[in-house]
C-alpha cells in the first residue's frame, strides 16, 4: 500500500492495485483515508528551513579551506607530473624522425577529422545534454521547494545580488504589467558553470529563464525544442545565452521572449 | 582536446603515437594554470552545485538532532566535508550525495551523545496505549496542527524522522533514500510504513490525551 501511495512500485502491480481498489469498497477506504493522512501529515511536518548566517558561516569556513590548501594542492599537483612526464620519453623511445613524421601526421590527420567531423558529431549530442539538463533544473527548481534563492518581484533587488555572485551581470526587468510577474532569482550550475535563473510566473505556470555568457561561436538563431512536455526557447542577445524553459504554450513562451527582449534592451 | 579524442574513437583510429602525443598538449596549458586558479574554481563550482541544497540538508539535521545549534553544526562541518572530497565527486545527484554526509555527521554526533535512538530501542509499551479508540478520521482531523505533528515526530527513532523528512519533506525517491540511509531499497519501503503507522500512533496517543 505505502509503495502504491508513494507511486514507487512497478507498473503491473500498482494496476494490480488500482484494479483491486476499484473493485474492494473496503480496501479503497483504507486506501483514501492512508493518502490524505499522509498528505496532511507531509504538509503540516515544519520545514526547517537554514537561517542566513548558516550560509553566510559555511560560505566563509570554505574559504578558510581554501585559503589553507594551495600551498598543499600545488606541491601535490606538480610534483607528480614532472616525476610523470620526464621517464615518459624514455619509454616511448623517440630514437628515429619517422616516429615524429607518424607522429605529426596523426595528429594533423586526427585534427582535421575533428575539424570537419567534431561539431557535427558533436553538436546534437551537447544539444540534447544541455536540453536535459535545462528540464532537470527547471523540475527541481519546482519540486524542492527551492524556486527562488531571492524572492523579488523587484528588479532592483534581484539585478544586484545575482551581479554579486556571478561574473556577468544578466538583465533582469520585471513583467507584471504584461502578466509575466518576476518571482525572484536563483543561481543554478549549468553547462559546466554558474548561471543565473530568474523566475517568471504565469498564472500558475512557472518559467525559469536560464542566463550565462554564449561561446563565440555559439548559434545566434533562436530555436525552440519540445519535451516531455516542457517548451525550451534559446536566444542570444548582447553576448549571453538565454533559454527559458517552462511548461506553459510555446506562443506564451514566444511572447514572453519578446516582452523580455524589448524590456530589456537599454532604451 | 576533446575533440581530437571523439572525433578518433569514431574512427577506431586510437593508436600509439597520438596518444602520446595527446598527453603532452593536454598537460601545458594546466601546469600555467592550475597553481592560482583551480582552488577557487573549485569553489565556485562546489558552492554552485551544493549550497541550493543548504536547506535540505539543515531540514535532515535539524530532524536527526532535534536542536538547531547542534543541526548548524553539523551542516557546517558536513560542507567542509563534502568541500574536501568534492574532486572524488562525479555522481549527478548532488543533493543525495551531501545529504549523506550530512547524515553521517549526524549520527557522528549522536552517537557521541549517546542519543542515537535507533528503531531497535523504541520502546512499544509508552507509545502503545490509550489510543485504541482513536478512529482514523479523528486523527486526520488533527494532523493539520503544525504543533502537534512536530511533537510526534520528534518522538520517533531517528531512523524514522529520517526516513519520514527525506520522503515526505524533500520528496526524494525509494532509490535516492537508500542511497542516503545506505540500507537496500526493500528496507525503504518497510521502514517508511512503520515510521507512518508510528507517527498514526503517537498523534493517536497525544490526541487521546488531549481528550
Amino acid at each position: 500500500m505505502d509503495g502504491y501511495l508513494d507511486g514507487e512500485l512497478d507498473p503491473i502491480t500498482s494496476q494490480a492495485i488500482e484494479q483491486h481498489l476499484r473493485e474492494c469498497h473496503n480496501c479503497d477506504q483504507a486506501y483514501k483515508t492512508q493518502r490524505s493522512l499522509i498528505r496532511a501529515i507531509g504538509n503540516a511536518t515544519p520545514y526547517y528551513k537554514a537561517p542566513s548566517e548558516l550560509r553566510e558561516r559555511i560560505q566563509s569556513s570554505l574559504r578558510k579551506e581554501m585559503a589553507e590548501r594551495p600551498t598543499r594542492s600545488v606541491a601535490r599537483d606538480v610534483q607528480p607530473l614532472f616525476s610523470r612526464r620526464q621517464p615518459q620519453p624514455r619509454t616511448i623511445g623517440w630514437e628515429t624522425s619517422w616516429n615524429w613524421l607518424a607522429l605529426a601526421a596523426a595528429v594533423i590527420f586526427a585534427a582535421i577529422i575533428a575539424w570537419n567531423l567534431g561539431p557535427r558529431l558533436q553538436r546534437p549530442g551537447a544539444n540534447q545534454f544541455l536540453a536535459t539538463q535545462l528540464i532537470a533544473s527547471h523540475v527541481r527548481s519546482l519540486m524542492a521547494n527551492h524556486l527562488t534563492d531571492v524572492g523579488s518581484s523587484d528588479q532592483h533587488t534581484v539585478k544586484p545580488w545575482l551581479d554579486a555572485k556571478l561574473d556577468f551581470a544578466p538583465a533582469v526587468v520585471d513583467l507584471s504589467n504584461e502578466g509575466f510577474p518576476l518571482i525572484g532569482g536563483r543561481l543554478d550550475y549549468l553547462d559546466n558553470r554558474a548561471v543565473a535563473a530568474l523566475i517568471y510566473q504565469r498564472r500558475k505556470h512557472f518559467i525559469n529563464l536560464f542566463v550565462w555568457p554564449a561561446a563565440p561561436d555559439e548559434t545566434r538563431t533562436p530555436k525552440t525544442i519540445t519535451r516531455q512536455g516542457y517548451q525550451l526557447l534559446h536566444w542570444v542577445e548582447s553576448d549571453l545565452n538565454y533559454w527559458a524553459v517552462s511548461d506553459i504554450n510555446e506562443k506564451e513562451l514566444q511572447e514572453f521572449k519578446q516582452l523580455f527582449e524589448e524590456q530589456s534592451v537599454p532604451h | 582536446m576533446a575533440l581530437l579524442l571523439n572525433a578518433e574513437h569514431a574512427f577506431g583510429l586510437e593508436d600509439f603515437e597520438s596518444t602520446a602525443k595527446i598527453v603532452k598538449f593536454a598537460i601545458v596549458p594546466k601546469k600555467h594554470e592550475e597553481p592560482d586558479q583551480s582552488p577557487k574554481e573549485e569553489l565556485m563550482s562546489f558552492e554552485a552545485a551544493m549550497l541550493p541544497h543548504l536547506d535540505a540538508a539543515h531540514n535532515l539535521a535539524r530532524w536527526l538532532l532535534r536542536n538547531e545549534q547542534d543541526a548548524q553544526d553539523v551542516v557546517q562541518e558536513a560542507y567542509l566535508r563534502a568541500f574536501k572530497s568534492f574532486g572524488g565527486f562525479h555522481g549527478s545527484n548532488g543533493r543525495a550525495w551531501l545529504l549523506t554526509i550530512v547524515r553521517n555527521t549526524s549520527y557522528t554526533l549522536l552517537k557521541k551523545n549517546h542519543a542515537v535512538d535507533l528503531t531497535t530501542t523504541f520502546d512499544e509499551e509508552i507509545h502503545g496505549s490509550g489510543h485504541e479508540s482513536v478512529s482514523p478520521a479523528t486523527i486526520l482531523e488533527h494532523a493539520e496542527d503544525a504543533e502537534l505533528v512536530k511533537e510526534a515526530m520528534d518522538e520517533l527513532p531517528a531512523e524514522f524522522r529520517e526516513i519520514l523528512a527525506l520522503r515526505h519533506q524533500e520528496g526524494l525517491s525509494y532509490k535516492e533514500i537508500a542511497d542516503i540511509a545506505q540500507i537496500p531499497l526493500g528496507t525503504v519501503m518497510s521502514r517508511l510504513a512503520r515510521a507512518r503507522d508510528k507517527l498514526k500512533e503517537c498523534l493517536a496517543a497525544r490526541i487521546g490525551k488531549e481528550k
